[in-house]
């Protein structure tokens, strides 16, 4: 066992996912059979090996030029949006338990 | 001049359209018909589109037809490499006018903003844009069956999945409704679904096709690629989408020109071509498999290729440090779904933090969730020195594997998928989901390419199986070299990778959704 319940639970409110009970329980037992499939990371010998973040290795960056390009319409994205106000993205309130009725 | 039959057009190459049009054969509008026609009567039951432009696509073939129409000496029409070929995009793809959903309830209403700079390249070079197709959601899979909008079937036996992630491109191109289709590969999502449906795909290098507008998963292992059902119309479209974008910062130019003759019928005499003997005895390696990737190496050394063994020692390391890259830099990506700015969101939360809790978890399906929640575990702090930092060492121990290898030869040839395609449902643990990938996914850790060629159908299921073509970095020509070679055996033995109408046409025995 890598990961207990609570374990799992504090991961899935990092995560920003609501689990119920047996979700929990299902996820703890699917996450600790993955991590015990990745074990043999941890058996290597690694000593003096640089890690590589990216896959290839000594090619510089593409950049565009740096002009100013039109981005997209603010409309087009506001209606992407699950709710805007005033040209604005709309939440619920970040703190308190009064946001149910916009 | 006329119409096409919906059997002569399953038939047609990039080629044949392009020549056929130039030619006054047919039109393009004649083309785009016989495309919405075929996903009529077939995409019912490959269930391959989750949209279908039609539209789009008319208006194209209209601008290609009315160019030629209007040609004269002193202007020509200029048709491009793919004029007239009807093509479609895996759903992580953004295409101006569609929707993007990534096959996710989450992005289930989004609308792309933009158009994919792959997506956009295909349409300038004349491809007729037929819609968007199905995926494993969020490319998490390696099946189509975690798709929100559900399964797509196999063309060749529709009681078997098409693979994964790219299920819709591989199916959508076996079953003959396009020609040609994009996919996305993180750890194998081109190539699996292909070697399962018969069909050619590629995975270039790192690098060789912009990923912008892509939704990515891992961006340090995403690489768009075509998938068709020649080496000549993969070819044709790397043509078309490859390149330097000034919005993908790692892209690169590659000054090579696929579809050339002097590429695809250089044979393959006096090249050297690797194998690796202990991919050959890994277990879970079906026999069927086996004899036909031996057989895909004999018929190469009868070309004239020398076979070399060679050995990549730290490949058993490949798919850990796969499952712990792969899920770390997901959790990161996905983390930009927070249902404020796009996509699903959860009704009447009590506060923006509810709202975020509720949205995420109905929005994302079961697959998801698990690689987000592990990916936070592997990189939360004193786990991130077991497992993620590690994978990142692994990492350099592949690639210079991989950079070893082919100091003593041009090419490798590997299995694809372990297996022909299976049931749905067949295979419900997810780590056992994850060796599906075991011979693909080394290269998407290394940035090498790898496209996988059909070669028959195995002995034993009498489904298509297919073998991978790897090259070194950036030397993706003598992937197209060997596999163009060897294709042209499999064609001279009457292997055709298009499904045949009767069984796609048959009705489905099992009961699945």
């Amino acid at each position: 066992m890598y990961l207990s319940e609570d374990d799992v639970r504090a991961i899935a409110t990092y995560t920003r996912i609501a689990l119920d009970g047996d979700e929990l329980r299902a996820m703890c037992r699917d996450l600790n059979q993955i991590i015990e499939s990745l074990r043999p990371i941890t058996e290597y010998d690694l000593a003096g090996v640089a890690p590589t973040f990216h896959p290839i290795a000594g090619l510089s960056n593409v950049m565009r030029d740096d002009q100013p390009l039109p981005g997209l319409e603010r409309q087009a994205v506001l209606d992407n949006a699950p709710e805007s106000l005033d040209g604005q993205f709309r939440i619920p309130p970040i703190l308190g338990d009064e946001g149910g009725d916009r | 001049m006329g119409q096409l039959t919906l059997s002569e057009y399953r038939q047609l190459s990039v080629a044949d359209i392009r020549d056929g049009i130039a030619a006054r054969q047919f039109l393009a509008a004649d083309v785009v018909e016989a495309a919405l026609t075929a996903v009529e009567a077939l995409d019912c039951q490959v269930h391959s589109f989750l949209e279908v432009t039609g539209e789009a696509a008319r208006q194209a073939a209209a601008h290609i037809d009315q160019a030629l129409a209007a040609e004269t000496a002193a202007q020509p029409a200029g048709l491009g490499t793919l004029a007239g070929v009807p093509i479609a995009f895996k759903d992580n793809m953004n295409l101006e006018g569609s929707h993007t959903t990534c096959a996710s309830r989450i992005l289930e209403n989004y609308h792309s903003l933009y158009t994919a700079t792959c997506v956009a390249r295909s349409l300038e070079a004349g491809g007729l844009s037929l819609g968007k197709l199905n995926m494993d959601e969020f490319a998490f899979g390696s099946s189509t069956e975690t798709s929100a909008f559900g399964c797509t079937f196999n063309p060749w036996d529709l009681e078997r999945v098409p693979g994964g992630s790219s299920g819709g491109p591989a199916a959508a191109v076996a079953a003959g409704i396009v020609t040609v289709s994009l996919g996305s590969d993180t750890g194998g999502s081109i190539r699996q679904p292909a070697s399962f449906c018969g069909v050619v795909g590629f995975k270039p290098t790192y690098g060789l096709v912009s990923r912008y507008g892509v939704v990515a998963f891992g961006s340090s292992l995403d690489q768009v690629g075509p998938l068709g059902r020649s080496v000549a119309d993969v070819a044709a479209v790397m043509d078309a989408i490859g390149g330097r974008d000034p919005l993908d910062c790692t892209s690169q130019h590659l000054d090579v020109k696929f579809v050339a003759k002097e590429l695809l019928e250089a044979g393959v005499q006096g090249m050297r071509i690797g194998y690796v003997p202990d991919f050959l005895e890994l277990d879970g390696l079906t026999g069927e498999v086996k004899r036909a990737c031996e057989a895909a190496m004999a018929n190469l050394e009868a070309l004239g290729a020398q076979l070399v063994p060679v050995e990549l020692p730290n490949a058993k390391a490949a798919l850990a440090a796969y499952y712990v890259i792969g899920p770390c830099e997901a959790f990161s990506n996905l983390s930009r779904f927070d249902s404020v700015r796009y996509g699903y969101c959860a009704e009447a939360a009590a506060n923006l933090g509810q709202q975020y809790e509720q949205s995420r978890a109905q929005g994302f399906g079961p697959e998801v969730i698990r690689r987000v929640m592990l990916g936070s575990y592997l990189l939360s702090a004193g786990v991130y020195d077991t497992y993620y930092y590690p994978a990142q060492q692994v990492r350099t121990l592949i690639t210079a594997d991989y950079a070893r290898a082919f100091e003593c030869c041009e090419a490798l040839i590997t299995p694809t998928s372990p297996r022909t395609a299976f049931r749905f449902g067949e295979i419900a643990d997810p780590t056992s989901m994850y060796l599906s990938d075991i011979f693909t996914l080394p290269i998407n850790i290394a940035g090498n390419g790898g496209l996988s060629l059909p070669v028959g159908m195995g002995d034993e299921t009498g489904l298509p199986v297919g073998v991978q073509i790897i090259g070194p970095q950036f030397k993706d020509d003598q992937i197209f070299r060997v596999a163009a070679a060897l294709e042209a055996v499999y064609a001279g033995q009457g292997s055709v990778s298009l499904a045949p109408l009767e069984s796609i046409l048959a009705k489905t025995g099992g009961d699945v959704q």
